[in-house]
């Protein structure tokens, strides 16, 4: 049981450290000391040492893991509210409707859609809620068709067919019977969402398009060791690390909260 | 077939049409322009560039024109790079991405399916779970963090492979085609062990396996067609995936794919690159899917469109 969880209980420590280490660090994240350029790491207060202009490893990984993991709830809630409302419909009023709704799923499902968000990213300034709604808004397909899925099954049970014929308004069926019972695997699909989300904001956090400075995030963490590689290897080492060991534990816990509820 | 494929690049071109017009509406609303430089043109200049290119015109205008020019194989000038039409800039780009994404999904089928039959083939052992493991594991590599990993170890460390350009042979395309075909491979193996796994239960298997066909001949002539369908219908997402993962390997290994281009182009407010740049996606992604779903109706003949 307990090893079994290892993922999940990686990932709860790994989020306390990002939201506890930032008060108890005697540096700031975004700050500079002009005594400890390029420290090594294990150097005096500073654990993981200093990257290129000075600034505490340690400090700057935790702050962005706590804007990427941010950025990752939100998007992904984005994500299952508009994939939930648009499934729902679809598969609760059926017939041409629902046709017309999931082509459009459909469609945009092979559009290029990372381009779509890229230009977006360009076009709209890269403000931090621009990214939580660009990503939310490619993210929320899958959820849509699995909603939608569930809901059409659900409507051919008993306990729907009586509520109907009892006379209950469908929104009343909808907000009672329905959502209560595709919570499950609405809430697995919420947590594969995460990853997929945490990727695409590091991707354009990577490219200079997400979240900008002074705020960080892993994806820009990613960058700059990427960028000083030859000098510290660790600068990448770390932040890439840390964000494959968030991806794969996430993945693994919810794919295994998925095969439980389908 | 035949109609099927009519019908489909039919539909492709209001679906083009309409990626075309967003992304050339989105781009004209973004600030600044293609000419603001480091030292601001005087407004002659400035206005005499505009009237060359037409930005001077209504936007629908500028939009009809595009849109003629672009039915007749013409993509317009590149605003930045000068001496540039979009269409050379493509012809440059396009081989060294399609190169890559190309032999990217074939090492990712090759690696998956094999990964995914060998966990089949020993489902519920060991060698099963340390395989979907490790699939699981290559699912969550992000392009952008095994490329400079895989750059710093075999370009830095051992200097075995060059870390960026597109010289020396073949070498250059080894550890970006890797990179990008990591997580895809990861994605393929599982799909491919579910699928197989499901058809391995089903009765033709079993009769096939009361009558004492080899195993081998059971897996390869039964099992495995029926259970790619599945990754068949990933091939489509896969494909847009690979498009968007090389924009991150070209910048990594500083190679002028098409990736760059757009990203460049975008910043730099280059509107007929970029536009030139997401047709020209837009239309691969549509062909790769239809593609795929050609591939889906051959390995499963119910799923074929009247």
């Amino acid at each position: 049981m307990l090893k079994r969880h290892i993922p999940l209980f990686l990932v709860l420590v790994i989020v306390a450290l990002a939201l506890l280490l930032p008060s108890l660090l005697p540096w700031g994240y975004d700050q500079i000391d002009w005594d400890a350029v390029r420290a090594p790491a294990v150097s005096g207060s500073h654990i993981f040492g200093t990257d290129e202009i000075g600034r505490d490893r340690l400090a700057r990984l935790a702050a962005g893991t706590r804007v990427t993991l941010m950025v990752a709830i939100a998007a992904a809630l984005v994500s299952l509210l508009v994939g939930i409302a648009w499934g729902a419909t679809a598969g609760w009023i059926g017939g041409r409707v629902d046709e017309a709704m999931m082509r459009i799923v459909d469609g945009l499902y092979a559009l290029p859609f990372m381009f779509i968000v890229i230009l977006l990213m360009v076009v709209f300034g890269r403000s931090i809620l621009l990214v939580f709604v660009g990503i939310g808004l490619v993210e929320w397909l899958t959820m849509a068709r699995v909603i939608r899925g569930q809901v059409m099954a659900l409507k051919q049970r008993p306990f729907i067919l009586a509520a109907e014929a009892a006379g209950t308004p469908s929104i009343t069926i909808m907000l009672r019977h329905i959502l209560p019972n595709v919570a499950g695997v609405a809430l697995a699909y919420l947590m594969l969402t995460v990853p997929q989300v945490v990727m695409v904001e590091s991707f354009l956090s990577f490219l200079g398009l997400g979240v900008q400075e002074p705020l960080t995030s892993l994806g820009i963490l990613v960058k700059e060791g990427a960028d000083d590689m030859d000098m510290t290897p660790l600068g990448l080492l770390l932040p890439g690390g840390l964000l494959v060991l968030i991806l794969v534990c996430l993945t693994i816990e919810g794919e295994r909260l998925r095969d439980r509820f389908s | 077939m035949l109609s099927l494929i009519t019908r489909r690049l039919l539909t492709a071109i209001p679906t083009l049409l309409v990626i075309i017009l967003a992304s050339f509406f989105l781009m004209r609303l973004a600030p600044g322009g293609p000419f603001d430089g480091e030292r601001p043109l005087d407004p002659a200049t400035q206005a005499a560039l505009q009237q060359v290119y037409g930005l001077d015109r209504p936007l629908w205008e500028q939009a009809w024109l595009y849109i003629s020019r672009l039915v007749q194989g013409d993509f317009g000038p590149s605003l930045v790079y000068r001496d540039f039409t979009v269409s050379e800039l493509i012809a440059q780009g396009l081989p060294i991405s399609l190169t890559l994404g190309g032999l990217a999904i074939l090492l990712a089928l090759m690696t998956g399916v094999t990964a995914g039959l060998l966990a089949a083939v020993r489902a519920g052992k060991a060698a099963d779970k340390a395989i979907m493991m490790l699939a699981t594991v290559a699912t969550a590599l992000p392009t952008f963090v095994t490329g400079p990993a895989l750059a710093l170890l075999f370009g830095l460390w051992l200097g075995l492979l060059p870390v960026s350009g597109t010289g020396n042979g073949v070498a250059w395309l080894i550890m970006p085609v890797v990179a990008l075909a990591l997580p895809v491979s990861g994605a393929i193996a599982k799909l491919t062990r579910a699928g197989l796994a499901s058809v391995l239960k089903q009765d033709h298997i079993r009769t096939a396996r009361a009558r004492g066909v080899p195993e081998t001949r059971i897996l390869f002539r039964h099992g495995l067609r029926p259970a790619l369908v599945p990754v068949a219908s990933y091939l489509g997402p896969a494909a847009a995936g690979l498009l968007t993962g090389a924009v991150v390997v070209e910048t990594v290994f500083g190679l002028p794919g098409l990736g760059r281009y757009f990203v460049q182009g975008a910043l730099n407010r280059d509107y007929p690159l970029v536009l030139g740049v997401v047709t020209l996606y837009a239309a691969l992604i549509i062909l790769f899917n239809l593609f795929a779903d050609l591939i889906y109706g051959w390995l499963d003949p119910r799923m074929r469109e009247g």
